[in-house]
C-alpha cells in the first residue's frame, strides 16, 4: 500500500517536471519560429468603419496605410511629411503647401496635388467626424502645390493637415475603407473583421522603411489580450490597470503618459432653457460656482490615481495636461476638504435641516452624475467621487447609461466624460461659447467672453507658436480662465496612463503623450519600433 | 463511524425551511439596517482578502463585500417576491378563466400560454425590460409578465379536473353561478398547487433577475444587484480575487437551491399521489 502510494507520488512529480520542461521548450521554439521581422500586437479596439481617412481613420495613432501632409514628431512639434514646406498668408486665411515630388502610392502611381484636393473635398462632403468646417475651398496650384482657403483664420488648421491621410483619386471607391491604398509605411494584406488585421511594409514608401516587414494586429478584449500575453503569443498587448500588478516572464510593462483624461463636466448655467430638440439645459446647483470649485478642491485626485488606476495615471487639471499649450499655473491644491467646506459656507451653503446635505434657500446640494455604464474605470471614478463629496455635504446620485441615454440628459446634468487630443482645437470645442450644445462639445453651455477672446486670438494667429500663448491664457490669465482656478466648468480628475505589456527585447521607442483611445496611439511611431539587440 | 441520523422528507424540509428563514431574516434585516454608507469606498483598503473585519473581503474600491452581498440579495429577494407574486396571480387568473369561461376563452388563453412557452423566458424578459426602459420597474414587470405560463397551464388542468367532479356538477345543477362555484369549490382546491407553484417560481425569478443584471440590462452598474456584482467580479478573477465572485455566487446558490427544494418537497408532501412524476 505504502509502496504503491510512493510510486504514484513519484510518477506525479516526474510527470509534472516533464510537463514543465516540455512547456518551456515550446515557448522558446515558438519564439524562434516567428521571423524576426514580424510582430503581433493585441489591441482591444478595432476601427470598425475601416481605414478611410476621409471618414476619420488615423485620428488616433498612425494611419499606417496613408501618409499625411504634416505630422508631429516625438516632441509634438509639427514637421513635414508629404509636404516640403507650407506657408500661411498674413491674414491667416490662405495656406499654401508644397509637396514632395517623389511620392508614390503603393500601387505605383505618383501622389500629386489633385489627390490632396480630392482627399480634402471628399472629407468635407462626407460630413463625418473629420471637422473641416473652417475650410472654404482647396485647389491645386500646380502638380505639387496645394492652396487651402479658410473661411477665417484658424491656426489649428495645421492639425487637419497632420491628421488627414491622403487617399488616391484614381483608386478611391465605395470599398476603399476595406481595401485602402495609400502612400504610408504599410500596405493592407488582410482584414478579418472582429479578429485581426495583417499589414506588410510598403516597398514604395518614400521615407525610412519600418523595421518590421509584417505586423499582425489582433483585436482581443482585455482578458483575451492578457491571456495571449501570458501564453507568449503576442509581442505587445494593451491591458487595463487591473492586470498591471501581475508579472509575465519575458515581458515588461510600459506605462505611457497620456491626455486620455476623465473629468466631470458641469452644467454652467441655471436651469430653464432648452435646446432646439427640446432637451433641458442647465442645473441650478452646479450653476453655483461654489459647488463647482468645492468639488474641484475637495476631490483627491492622487487617491483616484492610486485607487482606481492602480497608480498608472496622473492627476488632471485641464484637458491638455503636459501638452505644449498647457498652462502649468492651472494646477490647484486638492484633497482639501476644509478649504472646500469654508468655500461652501462663505457662499451661503448650510445644512439647515440636519440631513447631512447642504441647503441654500430652496436649493439642495444634490445632483445626478451620469456615466457610461459599460466603462469600468468611469464607473469606479464616479463611485469614488460620490463618496469623496459626501463629507462636504454634497449628495451626488449616480446613473449609468449608454451614450444615447446620456445625450438626452447631458445638458442639464453633470456627466463623467473624457477627451484628449494633440489638437488644441479640442480645447476650443469643449470650452468656447460658440460650440455650446453642439453634440458632446461644451455640454455645460460654458461661456466666458474673455476666454472666447483668447480663443479668437489663438485661432487667428498665423503659427502654432504664436497661438500657444493665447491657449495658455484662455486656461488662466491671472484673473479668469476656463481652468479650476477660473470658472471651473469642469472638474478634471485623472489622465489614464496607457499600459502595454511589451516583449523585453522589443523597443517601442519614445512614446509621445498619448491621446484618447485604446491601443492605436502607440502606433504613432511604429516605424521606429525595433528589437533591442 | 459517525452515527447517521436519517431524516425523513418532512424533517429535511423543515431543516431547509429553517435555513431559508435564517437567510431571509438576515437579508431583509440587512437590507433595512445597512444603509448605503456601509458600502462607501475606502481606497486604502482595496482588494483585501476575507478577514474578520471584512467577512467576504473587499472589492477594488475598498467596499465591503459582505454588505454588498447582503444588499444585493435583499434586492434580489425583493424582486423575486414581487415577481413571483405577480406571476402567480396572472397564472391563477388566466388558468381559472381558461377553464371556466368557455371554449373560446380556453382556446385563446391556451394559445397565449403556448406562445410564451415557445420562446425562452430570458429572451422575452430582456425584450420587455428593454422596452420599458430598464431600471428596477422594467425588470420587475418583465419578470412578472414572463414567468406565469407553466403555472397557468397546471392550474388550468387542475381546474378542468375539479370542474368535472361530481360535487361541482351538483352545484351547477342546483343553479349556482359560475362565480360562486369558482370561489367556493374550485379555488380552495387549487390553493396548494398555487402555493407550490409560487414557491417554485420564486427561485426561478431570482435566478433570472441575476441573469438579466449580469448581462448588464436594467439596473445601473453601481447598484448592488447580485448579477451585477458577479459580472463585475469576472475580470478580477484572473488576478486572483476569488472572493469577489465566490461568496455572492454561493449565497445566490444557497438561496435558490433551498427555496427550490422547499417547493419541490412541499409538492411531494402535499400531493403524495403525484409522488412518482
Amino acid at each position: 500500500m505504502k509502496l504503491l502510494k510512493k510510486i504514484a507520488f513519484i510518477t506525479l512529480i516526474a510527470s509534472l517536471l516533464l510537463a514543465g520542461c516540455s512547456s518551456s521548450k515550446d515557448k522558446s521554439n515558438k519564439h524562434n519560429e516567428r521571423n524576426k521581422d514580424e510582430l503581433v500586437l493585441a489591441f482591444d479596439s478595432e476601427p470598425e468603419t475601416g481605414f478611410d481617412p476621409t471618414t476619420g481613420w488615423g485620428r488616433y495613432g498612425s494611419p499606417l496605410f496613408q501618409s499625411t501632409l504634416l505630422k508631429r514628431d516625438d516632441k509634438l512639434n509639427i514637421v513635414n511629411d508629404l509636404a516640403t514646406s507650407y506657408e500661411v498668408s498674413e491674414d491667416g486665411k490662405v495656406w499654401t503647401v508644397k509637396l514632395r515630388e517623389d511620392v508614390k502610392f503603393s500601387d505605383g502611381e505618383p501622389l500629386t496635388a489633385s489627390d490632396v484636393v480630392f482627399t480634402f473635398e471628399t472629407a468635407t462632403n462626407n460630413g463625418s467626424v473629420v471637422d473641416l468646417n473652417g475650410m472654404e475651398k482647396v485647389e491645386a496650384v500646380d502638380n505639387y502645390t496645394v492652396k487651402f482657403t479658410l473661411k477665417k483664420a484658424q491656426s489649428t488648421f495645421v492639425n487637419s493637415l497632420a491628421a488627414t491621410g491622403i487617399v488616391p483619386k484614381h483608386a478611391y471607391g465605395a470599398d476603399y475603407a476595406e481595401k485602402p491604398i495609400g502612400s504610408g509605411p504599410f500596405e493592407l494584406v488582410q482584414w478579418d473583421k472582429g479578429q485581426q488585421l495583417i499589414v506588410k511594409a510598403n516597398p514604395e514608401y518614400y521615407d525610412k522603411q519600418p523595421n518590421f516587414k509584417k505586423i499582425t494586429l489582433l483585436f482581443l478584449n482585455e482578458d483575451a489580450a492578457f491571456a495571449a500575453a501570458q501564453a507568449g503569443t503576442v509581442d505587445l498587448a494593451y491591458i487595463p490597470a487591473a492586470f498591471s500588478n501581475q508579472k509575465i516572464p519575458g515581458m515588461k510593462l510600459e506605462s505611457v503618459q497620456t491626455v486620455d483624461n476623465r473629468g466631470i463636466v458641469f452644467p454652467f448655467v441655471k436651469s430653464g432653457g432648452a435646446t432646439a430638440d427640446g432637451l433641458p439645459i442647465g442645473n441650478d446647483v452646479t450653476a453655483d460656482p461654489a459647488i463647482r470649485h468645492a468639488i474641484n478642491i475637495g476631490v483627491d485626485r492622487q487617491a483616484l490615481v492610486d485607487g482606481v488606476l492602480e497608480g498608472h495615471g496622473t492627476p488632471a487639471y485641464t484637458s491638455v495636461d503636459g501638452l505644449p499649450w498647457w498652462n502649468p499655473d492651472t494646477i490647484i491644491k486638492d484633497a482639501d476638504l476644509e478649504g472646500a467646506k469654508t468655500l461652501l459656507k462663505e457662499a451661503g451653503w448650510k445644512d439647515t435641516d440636519g440631513d447631512g446635505i447642504l441647503n441654500k434657500g430652496s436649493l439642495k446640494a444634490e445632483f445626478t452624475l451620469y456615466y457610461l455604464a459599460n466603462d469600468a474605470i468611469r464607473q469606479s471614478l464616479a463611485i469614488s467621487v460620490v463618496d469623496m463629496m459626501k463629507p462636504l455635504g454634497i449628495n451626488i446620485k449616480l446613473e449609468g447609461g449608454s451614450w444615447d441615454m446620456i445625450a438626452k440628459k447631458m445638458y442639464s446634468n453633470p456627466v463623467l466624460m473624457g477627451w484628449g487630443s494633440h489638437d488644441p482645437h479640442e480645447m476650443y470645442n469643449i470650452y468656447s461659447g460658440e460650440s455650446a450644445g453642439i453634440g458632446y462639445y461644451n455640454t455645460g453651455f460654458y461661456e466666458n467672453k474673455t476666454v472666447d477672446d483668447y480663443f479668437a486670438k489663438a485661432l487667428s494667429a498665423t503659427s502654432e507658436q504664436d497661438a500657444i500663448e493665447f491657449w495658455k491664457k484662455a486656461q488662466w490669465d491671472g484673473t479668469t480662465g476656463l481652468s479650476a482656478k477660473g470658472d471651473a466648468p469642469w472638474a478634471w480628475l485623472v489622465n489614464i496612463d496607457h499600459l502595454y505589456l511589451v516583449k523585453d527585447e522589443l523597443d517601442i521607442g519614445d512614446q509621445r503623450i498619448h491621446v484618447h483611445g485604446h491601443g492605436w496611439p502607440a502606433t504613432d511611431n511604429i516605424v521606429e519600433w525595433k528589437w533591442a539587440n | 463511524m459517525i452515527k447517521k441520523f436519517p431524516l425523513n422528507r418532512k424533517q429535511r424540509t423543515l431543516v431547509k425551511i429553517i435555513i431559508s428563514i435564517i437567510f431571509l431574516v438576515t437579508v431583509i434585516l440587512g437590507g433595512v439596517l445597512l444603509d448605503e454608507d456601509k458600502i462607501v469606498t475606502n481606497l486604502s483598503e482595496r482588494n483585501s482578502a476575507p478577514s474578520l473585519e471584512h467577512l467576504f473581503g473587499t472589492d477594488w474600491l475598498g467596499r465591503d463585500m459582505f454588505t454588498r452581498t447582503v444588499m444585493g440579495l435583499s434586492l434580489s429577494i425583493g424582486v423575486g417576491l414581487i415577481g413571483a407574486i405577480g406571476s402567480a396571480s396572472i397564472a391563477l387568473l388566466l388558468g381559472m378563466a381558461a377553464a371556466t369561461m368557455g371554449k373560446m376563452a380556453d382556446r385563446i388563453i391556451s394559445w397565449v400560454i403556448d406562445l410564451f412557452l415557445s420562446v425562452p423566458h430570458l429572451v422575452t424578459l430582456i425584450l420587455i425590460a428593454f422596452t420599458l426602459g430598464g431600471g428596477f420597474k422594467g425588470i420587475v414587470i418583465g419578470l412578472t409578465l414572463t414567468h406565469w405560463p407553466s403555472l397557468a397551464r397546471v392550474i388550468r388542468a387542475e381546474v378542468m379536473q375539479i370542474r368535472s367532479a361530481e360535487f361541482v356538477q351538483v352545484s351547477q345543477k342546483m343553479g349556482k353561478s359560475r362565480w360562486w362555484i369558482a370561489v367556493h369549490h374550485i379555488l380552495p382546491h387549487i390553493v396548494p398547487q398555487l402555493l407550490i407553484g409560487f414557491m417554485l417560481l420564486f427561485p426561478h425569478v431570482i435566478l433570472h433577475e441575476a441573469a438579466v443584471t449580469f448581462l448588464g440590462l436594467g439596473l445601473s452598474p453601481h447598484e448592488p444587484a447580485i448579477g451585477i456584482i458577479l459580472s463585475e467580479s469576472m475580470k478580477y478573477l484572473s488576478s486572483g480575487m476569488w472572493w469577489l465572485a465566490f461568496f455572492p455566487g454561493l449565497c445566490l446558490l444557497i438561496v435558490v437551491r433551498t427555496f427550490d427544494q422547499i417547493g419541490e418537497n412541499l409538492r411531494v408532501l402535499m400531493d403524495p399521489t403525484r409522488n412518482h412524476d
